[in-house]
């Protein structure tokens, strides 16, 4: 697969010509944090960055998406047939994307694009995606990839892996996908010594993370025990039940489905919904089997920590990406968590 | 917006404004035909969900109308609607609403040329404000 | 305000060996700078970690609501403004309530200390005196605490407790000469286009996760307003129309009831301050009614009463 060494200037160049093949998306500048954005107009990505403050998850999967529309006028021959929405799935290109993200895509994927069931927005929209990350040289102390199946310059499910350099950028194709992005790109092929560097840069990153959130014992624990667990209530006590953690979460996944009908025009949309909400799990009877505020926030984390874990096989339903951890209103930390759930015997 | 005339969705209460517009009806006096009326059983009934609801689908203006002070038929309801509608009214003008298009009156049920006076009025601000843009709610800003 | 963790640990501990509460609510230092915990101590021996600094500017009240044992629990001045308007609301009795009050220099506003120091990640604060140190990788630097407070708290009229049954310090001189509303004056200044763009672009960011809902003390209804659906008063989707309706919803709920704590902006995940909608109805309820939230637990609230000659001059 193909290395190539170019300055930034010249990856801020070829930005500027790659937006015509791709919808470009990258971080930006956004206030006080980053937010992944189309990079259109004059909108210059910022890669000086931690992470974005909303994952870009948002890009593939965003917070609102209609599905379908209607009409409800009865003079029109197709009347109150669901037609699926227009969408942009034509090429786009994510750069500048974290590792801890892309994992989390990969994660997502096996509940949106697996043999049983196939999400059909989710699924063409990432499958129009090439994701060009960019290693973490500084991770947060809040970070903990490395302890989730992760790293900061883990290479599974990227096409590009950029390494900062400094005044360079080492590229790494890592798929087709990713070669004919970097194709396109001016740039020298990498000598050893630069890609020496890349390894002692990643491998002196992969050091910074000191987090240790053991996961081993998960897996083994009875699920009963675990959800009667004795900590659930104090775990749960400060929190507000609000949607931070799980709408900053790359791989938080569920949504509600919205019928809304403005004049005679009805649109299905489906929005992202919180396990945190009571609504979310309120029958139409009027029962909530989560009524209480702790199983709420025993669902959040059984869903993470030991239901993924048990159906997939494949590890927690986490990236290690610490949104939670830095954002959550009232410091519930999920490393916390994690280690109260792989403890209890 | 040549042939444009603008809704304006009118609360009024049961007892006394209400009275009046059928008074005004029945009366034979003339006033313009832009008001929805909606008739609740005390001013005090009106929830500032129900002014939100009106321009979120589009209402030009909102017209609310209750019994004088010291006149509600429940004694006092208007009392309890007035300091709701002040503060609403604040808060409403204070992010963007312009201000000819929210009204309020105390019309007894005998002020049949009050109610034809103040829907005169009503109508012509309402009118001056032009067509709402702000507040509405029409298809859904999603991706 | 460090000074008073140890305070605080006394004081729990005693009243929940002599059984005067069965729990204590408090805080306990987070796991992340800037960040502390609430928490809920049942046991003396628990109370060690409880804590306290310029980082509580969460709204401890909103761990009351509905509670039926006897609660011991830590109050500033806006903290025991919601007691109060707590028990106004029969949401919690007095009686069941064991108030410690701590006079409040203010919370400090982590956004900018974030700001100031140039978005580098922060991995320790340490508090002394009228300063704080703020350490980082490769940097250390040192901030006077006065200029970092939270906005609402700058202009904090009630730093003292209103109700209280113990206080942990003597109470702070109350700043007269502040105006709280002064942002709120320059919105009024603005003709309606300026007014629609502003509030737009404020909440342009915002991602319905009801942080600032479910921080606030005042929202307790069983069934909110955005979870209602016949009739559905207000979308679900990020749509800026439904977005500007929750907002202006949620904070007329709190008309004559905010103290403003400033919990909601704290909590926002985008930096929110839509303290711009509750901070008019403040000024309103204060200039209309002359009232202030929760200053008094006997006297009702502002549209729960009227006066004959209330404001009528918008009434034609």
């Amino acid at each position: 697969m193909t290395e190539k060494i170019f300055t930034k200037e010249e990856w801020s160049g070829a930005l500027e010509t790659l937006k015509e093949p791709y919808r470009l998306f990258g971080p930006v500048k956004d206030g006080d944090f980053h937010t992944f954005m189309p990079l259109d107009g004059d909108k210059k990505p910022d890669f000086d960055y931690e992470n974005s403050r909303l994952s870009p998850k948002t890009i593939i999967y965003p917070e609102s998406e209609r599905m379908f529309e209607y009409s409800l006028d009865e003079t029109d021959d197709d009347a109150h047939i669901l037609k699926e929405s227009p969408k942009d799935y034509s090429p786009c290109a994510i750069v500048g994307i974290r590792p801890c993200d892309v994992h989390a895509f990969q994660i997502v994927k096996r509940n949106f694009d697996n043999p049983e069931y196939q999400d059909p927005w989710w699924t063409e929209h990432f499958e129009s995606a090439i994701l060009v990350g960019l290693g973490c040289n500084n991770p947060c102390a809040s970070c903990f990839c490395t302890q989730v199946g992760g790293g900061p310059f883990h290479e599974t499910g990227l096409d590009v892996l950029l390494f900062d350099l400094g005044d360079n950028f080492l590229a790494k194709a890592l798929t087709e996908k990713g070669e004919a992005f970097l194709e396109k790109i001016q740039g020298e092929s990498a000598d050893d010594a630069v890609l020496k560097a890349a390894e002692d840069l990643k491998q002196s990153s992969e050091k910074k993370i000191t987090a240790k959130v053991p996961t081993d014992q998960l897996k083994d624990k009875v699920t009963i025990e675990l959800f009667d667990a004795p900590f659930w209530e104090e775990v749960a006590f400060a929190c507000l039940n609000c949607g931070t953690c799980t709408y900053l979460c790359p791989t938080c996944w569920c949504f509600d489905i919205q019928d809304e009908v403005s004049g005679k025009q009805g649109d299905r949309i489906r929005n992202w919904d919180s396990c945190m909400f009571p609504l979310f799990s309120l029958h139409g009877s009027g029962h909530n089997p989560r009524a209480e505020k702790f199983q709420r926030v025993r669902q959040r984390f059984m869903h993470k920590l030991k239901y993924y874990v048990d159906k997939y096989e494949n590890g927690v339903q986490c990236s290690g990406c610490g949104r939670c951890v830095r954002y959550c209103p009232v410091n519930i930390d999920i490393r916390e968590v994690c280690k109260l759930m792989n403890d209890f015997a | 917006m040549e042939n444009w005339e603008p809704k304006i969705a009118t609360f009024l209460c049961n007892w006394c404004s209400y009275g009046a517009a059928d008074l005004a009806g029945v009366s034979r006096f003339q006033y313009p035909p832009n008001f929805r009326i909606i008739r609740l059983p005390c001013s005090a009934r009106v929830s500032p969900k129900f002014v939100l609801s009106a321009f979120r689908h589009g209402a030009d203006g909102v017209w609310i109308s209750g019994c004088h002070p010291g006149d509600c038929h429940y004694l006092e309801g208007n009392y309890y609607a007035r300091r709701k509608f002040a503060l609403l009214k604040g808060l409403l003008e204070h992010i963007g609403l312009e201000a000819g298009r929210l009204h309020f009156s105390w019309i007894s049920s005998a002020e049949a040329t009050k109610f034809v006076d103040v829907a005169n009025r009503v109508a012509k601000e309402v009118e001056a404000m032009g067509p709402a843009r702000f507040f509405i709610k029409s298809r859904a800003e999603v991706a | 305000m460090l000074k008073y963790t140890e305070k605080i640990v006394e004081t729990a501990k005693r009243l929940l060996a002599e059984e005067k509460v069965d729990v204590f609510i408090g805080y306990q230092k987070g796991t992340v700078p800037m960040m502390n915990e609430p928490l809920l101590v049942n046991h003396p021996d628990k109370a060690d970690t409880l804590y306290w600094d310029n980082f509580c500017g969460l709204n401890l009240c909103n761990y009351l609501t509905k509670r039926t044992d006897k609660i011991g629990i830590i109050a500033n001045g806006c903290n025991s403004r919601n007691m109060a308007t707590h028990i106004i609301e029969n949401q919690i009795k007095r009686d069941q309530l064991y108030i410690v009050g701590i006079p409040c220099e203010g919370m400090i506003d982590h956004r900018a200390v974030v700001r100031a120091v140039k978005n580098r990640e922060i991995l320790n604060i340490v508090q002394e005196g009228s300063t704080f140190v703020v350490k980082g990788k490769d940097f250390e630097e040192t901030f006077e605490k006065q200029k970092f407070l939270q906005s609402n708290c700058a202009v904090c009229r009630h730093r003292n407790p209103v109700l209280y049954d113990e206080m942990l310090g003597d109470p702070l001189e109350e700043q007269t000469d502040v105006n709280p509303y002064g942002d709120i004056e320059k919105i009024e200044e603005m003709d309606s286009e300026k007014k629609q763009g502003f509030f737009q672009r404020l909440i342009s960011r915002c991602i319905r996760c009801y942080a600032c809902r479910n921080s606030c003390p005042l929202c307790y209804c069983p069934t909110c307003f955005v979870d209602e659906s016949e009739p559905q008063w207000v979308g679900k989707s990020i749509d800026p129309t439904d977005t500007l309706t929750f907002h202006f919803l949620r904070a007329y709920h709190c008309a004559g009831r905010c103290t403003d704590c400033g919990a909601c902006e704290r909590v926002c995940p985008m930096g929110i301050s839509m303290r711009q909608f509750t901070k008019k109805l403040n000024k309103d309820t204060e200039e209309l009614f002359s009232w202030e939230a929760g200053l008094d637990p006997e006297k009702r609230p502002p549209l729960d009463v009227y006066r004959p000659d209330d404001y009528n001059d918008f009434i034609k």
